[in-house]
């Protein structure tokens, strides 16, 4: 089918561009200004690295990285470890009735971030008021974002199983391999894919989330996130600027990372028909 | 063998198969029952019992929170409550339609590009919404404030008296919404167009369809599963909010998630904060019921993963 140019087309491309623009401008601005000698959002007297190095003159804002950065990484393994697991149960057993077990996957999904924040800390608070555990800091934290990462790895293994070919699990079965074996050379090699991309996308939810950590966190456990909220609510956003565009580099650098990885290795499935 | 057909198992295979579904289900079933399930139970108990002085929940069991929801305060009655409700749909709807407006032509955009392209396409109207929405709503501050370019746009068009910046207001509210929910919209959208039976499009040209005639009978219909997932994903936390509202708008622009908040830290009246939040959790369920409805729908009455 041969497409003309018409102005359908180019009206269509200029809206894209405009898109982008109303999408990239916003985040352009904060890295603008992160190097801005002055601390001002309307003067602009010229490019300094000052507010960087005050970042890291921070203590308080390099204990929030510390605290960010632990926090992503244990949630992100527990995570992608208990959710790979709900993954391959729900499509093993799939022909049972198994419908209701989708609700408990879209519930942390579509559930509004302040009343998951709140009903956790209010659990949390109480809990912690009745027996002594899990008192609000990180380890409440970690169990917060494992709570919200575990449906989205459930689902990307899910779906990398669903594409698989039935018959290569009968296939195993058929040449002896005991469970164990199966699960560590057939199992775990065939969703390795969605497994590191579960683990990436749950570092990232973790990082991305602020209200639920912002409820669910203790006076020591500040996040980098929840650092920045602070500093803005007390109006001093100086190295806000400078913190922020080191993660929006970060963020960036991850979607360069997975678009490059899916290039390479693109989604191999030699068993899709 | 077929281990669905469980009438013909032995007992031994069938006490080992609900142990095999018990130890893949059960941990991550658990985890979420315990930490998410139970911790909403609560708080919706919560809402039905007393506000003690101190501001934690007593018994007994009352109707007092919803009450005082619906504006019945010991001062008499005030509508600041609803109000808020209020403003929390009518922000939401509009926020909703703009990224409709937007997501639309951008999904359609998308699909028509080159396959190879596509992937790039869709990341790079995905990846701002990696960064945290902390960050994106202050990046909204740094523009919409007093004396940016913009905003100083904004004064020479007349929209904006001197000194004054297009943030705190309603408007900024609306604006954070649409940027923080547009690629919510965008990828479901995406995947209709792309499932897209172009045969119909076609037949309907061959009728001598006019195009906006071809596009209402053979297009919109077919996206409608998209749209209708989008706007859940969009509405519902839009609907909840707590970060841009807070930031962007003041309070004449909060939502009912800065309402939940406000009753679990400066106004400490845990009640009344559940009961609000019983009512987003409502919504909620009401999302899932729709977008389940429309994930059978879209994959001909199984039970599908959007």
């Amino acid at each position: 089918m041969k497409r003309r140019i018409n102005g359908f087309q180019l009206g269509l491309r200029a809206f894209w561009y405009l898109t982008l623009a109303f999408l990239y401008i916003p985040l352009a601005y904060v890295v603008a200004f992160s190097f801005n000698s002055a601390n001002s959002y309307v003067r602009f007297p010229e490019l300094s690295l000052r507010w960087y190095e005050r970042m890291f003159g921070n203590t308080a804002l390099m204990n929030a990285f510390y605290n960010s950065v632990t926090l992503a990484l244990t949630s992100a393994v527990i995570a992608t470890l208990i959710g790979a697991i709900l993954g391959y149960g729900m499509y093993k057993y799939r022909h049972l009735k198994l419908g209701w077990l989708i609700w408990f996957i879209y519930l942390p999904i579509v559930m509004p971030d302040i009343v998951y924040g709140i009903s956790q800390m209010t659990f949390f608070v109480t809990v912690h008021d009745l027996t002594g555990m899990l008192k609000p800091g990180l380890t409440t934290m970690i169990i917060a974002h494992v709570s919200f990462q575990v449906p989205f790895v459930a689902l990307l293994v899910y779906s990398q199983l669903v594409r698989m070919d039935p018959l290569l699990f009968e296939a195993t079965q058929d040449l002896y391999a005991s469970p164990l074996q199966r699960a560590w050379f057939f199992i775990l090699p065939a969703i390795s894919a969605s497994l590191i991309s579960s683990f990436f996308l749950s570092i990232t939810l973790s990082i991305d989330d602020f209200v639920i950590s912002f409820f669910t966190s203790g006076p020591d456990s500040t996040t980098l996130p929840i650092f920045i909220w602070s500093a803005i609510k007390r109006g001093v956003t100086p190295e806000v600027n400078a913190i922020s565009a080191l993660m929006i580099f970060a963020v960036f650098s991850a979607g360069l990372i997975i678009y490059i990885f899916q290039r390479v290795r693109p989604p191999k499935d030699p068993t899709n028909q | 063998m077929n281990p669905a057909t469980a009438t013909g198992m032995s007992f031994l295979a069938l006490v080992r198969q609900s142990w095999h579904v018990l130890a893949t289900i059960g941990p991550g079933v658990v985890f979420i029952v315990i930490f998410l399930v139970l911790p909403s139970i609560m708080l919706m108990t919560v809402a039905f019992m007393t506000n003690g002085p101190y501001g934690l929940p007593e018994m007994p069991f009352t109707l007092q929170a919803f009450r005082e929801l619906a504006g019945f305060g010991f001062l008499g009655w005030s509508p600041g409550n609803l109000y808020t409700l209020w403003r929390s749909i009518w922000q939401t709807a509009i926020a909703t339609s703009l990224v409709i407006l937007i997501a639309y032509p951008i999904a359609y955009y998308i699909s028509t590009r080159p396959a190879h392209m596509q992937p790039l396409l869709l990341l790079i109207v995905i990846v701002p919404s990696w960064t945290n929405q902390v960050i994106r709503a202050f990046a909204w501050m740094n523009i919409l404030a007093p004396g940016s370019a913009v905003t100083n746009a904004a004064y020479n068009l007349g929209f904006l008296s001197e000194y004054m910046g297009l943030f705190p207001s309603t408007f900024a509210v609306v604006l954070g919404l649409v940027y923080n929910f547009l690629p919510f919209m965008v990828l479901p959208l995406y995947a209709s167009f792309q499932n897209l039976d172009h045969r119909l499009i076609q037949a309907a040209r061959d009728l001598y369809a006019t195009p906006v005639k071809a596009f209402f009978q053979a297009v919109f219909p077919q996206t409608l599963p998209g749209l209708m997932a989008g706007t859940v994903l969009v509405s519902i936390p839009a609907f909840g909010m707590y970060v841009i509202p807070d930031l962007l708008g003041g309070g004449k622009s909060s939502m009912i998630g800065n309402l939940v908040a406000r009753q679990f830290s400066d106004a400490s009246n845990w009640p009344l904060g559940g009961a609000a939040a019983m009512i987003m959790i409502l919504a909620t369920l009401l999302g899932l019921l729709v977008l389940r409805r429309v994930g059978r729908r879209a994959g001909g009455g199984r039970e599908v993963v959007l």
